[in-house]
């Protein structure tokens, strides 16, 4: 029954789909910080890790040793196992907890060749020589041992349960990279939670697992093995090989022949009989790669849950800027900033007969400087435009001062929201500073605007002689007037009579606003100055979007789809490789 | 060696540190995060439960993961076989409790949730362990999650922890993360046991201890003390009962307990009560914002509006009775600017007009330097507390505000002044002077239409008396006119500052109430919460 003709052509088809979804699983990432986003940051660095540490050097070599790693809790016992089938003290084993701080991997002198080199587990640099000797933690020791045989090569796993956190890390990496694991636990310790997580794992995986139970009471041993194996059999491990080996019976470090026959027997066994270490090999690697589609589909998932945060995020920083914006829009157009100051100044103006000087005269304008001068007073003209000015900029200050503050706790109730808040600091609730110089630039620019607009205006046409005969900046101001005063609300009429303005006044500006020239003026600018106000409002909502990771959408999605792609393709090979 | 029940000297006594934990959970409801108030509250309900119950026994408990021997312990130390000591793990799965006399401990097993009980009888019961109450828990790392939840809610409410370790676990993950750095706090009420001794060589064990200790420092709980012993064999076991009886002797373990559970929680809410990072005075409200609110409250009030309104209706009133008879009565076309803005309507709102998104944008503003300028150093969530005291809603400071306006008493504005009356007088008698002059004249005219002989017309100058009577009376009538009008104009102004005053003296009041006072109220109780934090620490 050997499979070894038909593996390489499993391997063709496989290798570049798992060297594809190698290259997929670095382009996943995860800059929000969901709940759930560190666990599935971790299934991508597992699986990768999993990838270059175990599959593709499986796949490519097909025929090399088989790795059996011996795992398990602290005080287990692993370190005398591995001692004792290898007859010499090559891992060290003690009394102080946690012992084991460097792997050591024992194999035949004939193998040396397919582990000194950077093939399995190309992460851990190798260290050979002072055989015994807790070695340096982070790398692999490698014991060279004629009592191991050839074709199998034996891997001492640091604890899975000790609080040194770095061990149980490694501990992990080395079962997922095993094409065999022997899971050694205790008469003790044979029912933490923390073992079985770990053997539910395999056994989900279909993982090739034997359990060796150490240091047995002679008394218990018959219950306490029954026990055991009624747990693995629940677990779906009834066809793991049981190992019990009898407390006490350790002399300078290693175990008795007696007691450790049984496991040397069988993996001698093991690796003499080519076709089941194959089976070994196929049934592992099998296992794993099936269940990559899922977890596969738990990465893309998770960044699926990215994009729709961020989209969530963008919208919600959206929406008090669109609100801010309609009320600042409906201010303009409803008169109500014509109210209060600058209709004081309006009526200063028209009343004191101010505006018919000016309309009157060319030379109204320089009369009012002398005056003005005299008087030490600015004219009320210009009065008039520093009111108009100062009420739209106090209106967008606010409005965006206040869709900072409600945008800050909209993204605060965001998952996500409130880590992109830390990292911006605390002015984001606030207008931003140099909104109220741009503010006031953007008002004077538009005023600007609205001059040039009323020059053209008068230039082009030749038969409003009044706008004309008012001077540039006389007509500039009542188109102003208009602007904020025509549609909505108030008509010329009502806005005079709230204000009590002379019959005067009140005839002339009716005979103003009632021309279509102005009318049509005043829409135009109004339409000049709501696009600026938006405009403004609009770089204070960028320094939000701009928080949120660009293109998480687009990439994520990319990315999830080349990843799904590589899986959905890696099982079709499995499947056509059945 | 035994440092149990070594307590710290405390300035403050238990039942003074809890009534202080009351008043800043009752300060800080809704301000700090609420998983802190919870924590709170449990302890302060803890604490009143157990200080009720026997507080003079001590209630020990043996916890450990599954199989480092905590029930061949517990026998051991209680002579007795009730708890199952078995090879199938894992063994406990209900909390067995020992009983010495003289402990009433119905109610506190009771209260503890233990149905497993057994009194030592008075003749075999050591005296030195009078008031002990030996309870055995379940494990915490199997797989049996219940196990593990059991032992969790047990070790919440015991007065002392011994942890019973043995030489494979006594570096498990589970014990060192997920309970002793936790219980740092409790390091007075923290007992360690490395059973199982027997299975080492002596200098094995002392090994093992050294090694425990160093673990022990890294999780915070250097000072507390580790014994070894062995549960099968007896050894070590009087070192512990000696221990156990002379923390039963002190009967304080359940107050030093608690005072431990008070110690954490202090701590996690001084995390959130801290002093402002860069050392600056806590919030104020200065004048400069206190100003600027009263000013833009104003604005939005419509009072510039109103003193307008009052200045001109006075105004016009002076005008109508002084001005020059003969013109005057044109002013009366034009409506009354008081009256147009219905300001006497006691009921329902008057027809100023609502606040522009202008006056209203400097409310907002004025507003919101106010909350910053309070908040300047407080912790985040109070900072969100104080901010949404001040923003009430805006319907509410709007009819707060108009009414606050319209309830204000304006002056009568149609009401003439004595000095009114007699210069209306006076332009009368001018104008009749005038209008004498006019007849007169007429009268010559007629006279000399007529053809009849000239009357003798005395002469004032070079002209006649009648020309006279009729330009004096007119040009002076039109000065009287301009003087009323500039008095006017003057008696004007000062009315209108007289009512502006008022109003502002009202919109001042509305600024305090929906405004200031709240935000004055959140601080000081940030400050209570403080103080009362300082009390209970």
């Amino acid at each position: 029954m050997s499979h070894s003709a038909d593996e390489p052509a499993a391997g063709g088809g496989l290798l570049p789909r798992l060297g594809a979804l190698r290259a997929a699983l670095d382009e996943v990432d995860l800059p929000l910080e969901l709940p759930g986003a560190d666990a599935v940051r971790a299934e991508a660095r597992a699986l990768a890790g999993q990838l270059d540490d175990y599959v593709l050097p499986r796949l490519r070599s097909i025929e090399a040793p088989l790795l059996v790693v011996v795992g398990g809790s602290t005080g287990a016992g692993k370190s005398t196992l591995l001692n004792s089938l290898v007859r010499a003290r090559v891992s060290a084993s003690g009394v102080l907890r946690p012992t084991t701080r460097a792997p050591v991997l024992a194999h035949a002198p004939a193998d040396a060749a397919w582990f000194t080199g950077p093939r399995v587990l190309p992460g851990l640099p190798r260290e050979t020589g002072q055989p015994g000797s807790p070695g340096s933690p982070g790398s692999l020791a490698l014991v060279a041992s004629p009592a191991v045989p050839a074709g199998l090569a034996l891997l001492d796993a640091p604890d899975i349960d000790s609080v040194v956190s770095a061990n149980r890390e490694l501990a992990a990496q080395l079962l997922a990279a095993a094409d065999l694991w022997v899971f050694v636990t205790t008469a003790a310790r044979y029912a933490d939670a923390v073992p079985w997580s770990l053997l539910r794992e395999a056994s989900g995986r279909s993982a090739a697992v034997a359990v060796v139970l150490d240091r047995v009471p002679p008394e218990a041993q018959q219950e306490v093995a029954e026990h055991l194996a009624a747990m693995l059999r629940d677990e779906g491990l009834g066809d793991a090989p049981l190992f019990v080996i009898a407390e006490g019976g350790v002399h300078d470090g290693l175990l008795d022949e007696d007691a450790v026959a049984p496991v040397r027997g069988w993996l001698h066994e093991l690796a003499g009989d080519a076709a089941a270490r194959a089976a070994v090999v196929r049934r592992t690697l099998h296992g794993a790669l099936a269940a990559y589609p899922e977890r596969v589909g738990r990465l893309a998932t998770g960044l699926a849950a990215q994009a729709a945060a961020g989209e969530a995020l963008q919208a919600a920083a959206a929406e008090p800027y669109a609100a801010a914006t309609d009320r600042v829009d409906a201010a303009l157009e409803d008169g109500s900033l014509l109210r209060g100051e600058v209709l004081a100044r309006w009526q200063e103006i028209v009343g004191t007969g101010e505006l018919l000087r000016h309309l009157e005269s060319r030379l109204g304008r320089v009369r009012d400087r002398v005056v003005a001068a005299v008087r030490g007073r600015p004219a009320p003209g210009e009065e008039l435009t520093v009111a108009l000015e100062s009420g739209v900029e106090a209106l967008v200050l606010a409005e965006a001062d206040r869709a900072a503050e409600q945008a800050v706790a909209a993204w605060r109730a965001q998952p996500g929201g409130a880590q992109l808040l830390e990292a911006a600091g605390p002015g984001l609730g606030h207008a931003s500073a140099q909104l109220r110089p741009a503010a006031q630039r953007t008002v004077r620019e538009w005023q600007g605007g609205l001059l040039e607009l009323v020059r053209e205006e008068g230039a082009g046409r030749k038969a409003t002689a009044r706008v004309l005969s008012y001077g540039v900046n006389g007509a500039g101001l009542v188109v102003m007037v208009a602007v904020f005063a025509s549609t909505g609300g108030l008509t010329g009429g009502e806005l005079l009579v709230a204000s009590g303005t002379s019959v005067v006044g009140q005839k002339l500006l009716e005979a103003l606003l009632g021309d279509e020239a102005v009318r049509r003026l005043a829409a135009k600018a109004r339409a000049d100055l709501r696009s600026r106000l938006d405009s403004l409002l609009e770089g204070e909502r960028e320094r939000f979007t701009a928080l949120v990771p660009e293109g998480l959408g687009e990439r994520g999605a990319t990315v999830a789809e080349r990843l799904r792609g590589e899986a959905a393709a890696v099982a079709r090979e499995l499947r056509s490789a059945r | 060696m035994s440092g149990l029940l070594a307590t710290r000297r405390r300035t403050r006594e238990l039942p003074e540190r809890l009534s202080a934990l009351d008043a800043v959970v009752t300060a800080a409801e809704g301000r700090v995060r609420p998983e802190l108030v919870d924590a709170a509250r449990g302890v302060l309900e803890q604490a009143g439960q157990r200080m009720r119950l026997s507080p003079g026994s001590t209630v020990v408990a043996l916890a450990g993961g599954t199989g480092s021997g905590k029930s061949s312990l517990f026998n051991a130390l209680s002579g007795s076989a009730l708890s199952t000591v078995g090879v199938r793990r894992p063994t406990t799965s209900d909390t067995h409790a020992c009983v010495w006399p003289p402990a009433d401990a119905g109610p506190l097993l009771d209260w503890l949730g233990v149905a497993r009980r057994h009194v030592v009888p008075e003749a075999e019961a050591d005296p030195a362990l009078h008031g002990l109450v030996l309870l055995d828990l379940p494990d915490y790392d199997s797989t049996e999650a219940r196990h593990r939840r059991e032992a969790e809610r047990l070790v919440g409410m015991v007065d002392i922890l011994v942890w019973v370790v043995d030489p494979q676990k006594y570096a498990d993950a589970a014990l060192h993360e997920r309970y002793l750095s936790r219980l740092r706090a409790h390091r007075a009420v923290t007992l360690l046991v490395l059973n199982q001794a027997d299975l080492l060589t002596p200098d094995a064990v002392e090994a093992c201890v050294a090694d425990l200790h160093r673990l022990l420092k890294a999780d915070g709980l250097g000072a507390a003390p580790v014994l070894a012993l062995s549960a099968r064999t007896g050894a070590g076991l009087p070192e512990l009962r000696g221990v156990l009886s002379a923390a039963v002797a002190k009967r304080a373990a359940a107050t030093e307990r608690l005072s431990a559970d008070v110690d954490a929680v202090v701590d996690r809410l001084a995390g959130e009560l801290a002093e402002p990072a860069d050392g600056q005075a806590l919030g104020t409200v200065g004048r400069k914002e206190r100003a600027r609110l009263r000013e833009a409250l104003a604005l939005a009030a419509g009072v510039p509006v109103i003193e307008d309104a009052v200045r001109r209706a006075s105004l016009a009133r002076t005008v109508a009775a002084t001005g020059w008879p003969f013109t005057r009565w044109i002013g009366r076309l034009r409506r009354d600017p008081l009256r147009r803005l219905h300001l006497e309507a006691p009921a329902g709102r008057s027809s100023l007009p609502p606040p522009s998104p202008v006056a209203r944008a400097g409310v907002y503003g004025a507003v919101r330097g106010v909350v910053d300028a309070a908040s300047h150093g407080l912790p985040e969530p109070w900072a969100r507390a104080v901010a949404s005291a001040a923003q009430s809603s805006e319907a509410d400071l709007d009819d707060a505000l108009d009414s606050a306006v319209t309830s204000a008493d304006l002056p009568d504005t149609r009401r003439v002044r004595l000095w009114e009356r007699g210069v209306r007088l006076l332009q009368l008698a001018l104008a009749a002077v005038a209008l004498a002059g006019v007849a007169w004249l007429c009268a010559l005219f007629v006279v000399a239409w007529a053809q009849l002989p000239d009357p003798p017309t005395p002469d004032v100058g070079p002209l006649a008396l009648p020309t006279v009577l009729l330009l004096g009376g007119a040009l002076l009538g039109l000065a009287v006119a301009g003087l009323s009008r500039v008095v006017g104009r003057a008696a004007a102004r000062r009315a209108a500052r007289r009512v502006g005053a008022e109003l502002r003296r009202r919109v001042d009041d509305v600024a305090d109430a929906h405004v200031l006072e709240p935000v004055k109220d959140e601080l000081q109780r940030y400050v209570a919460a403080r103080e009362a934090l300082r009390r209970a620490g």
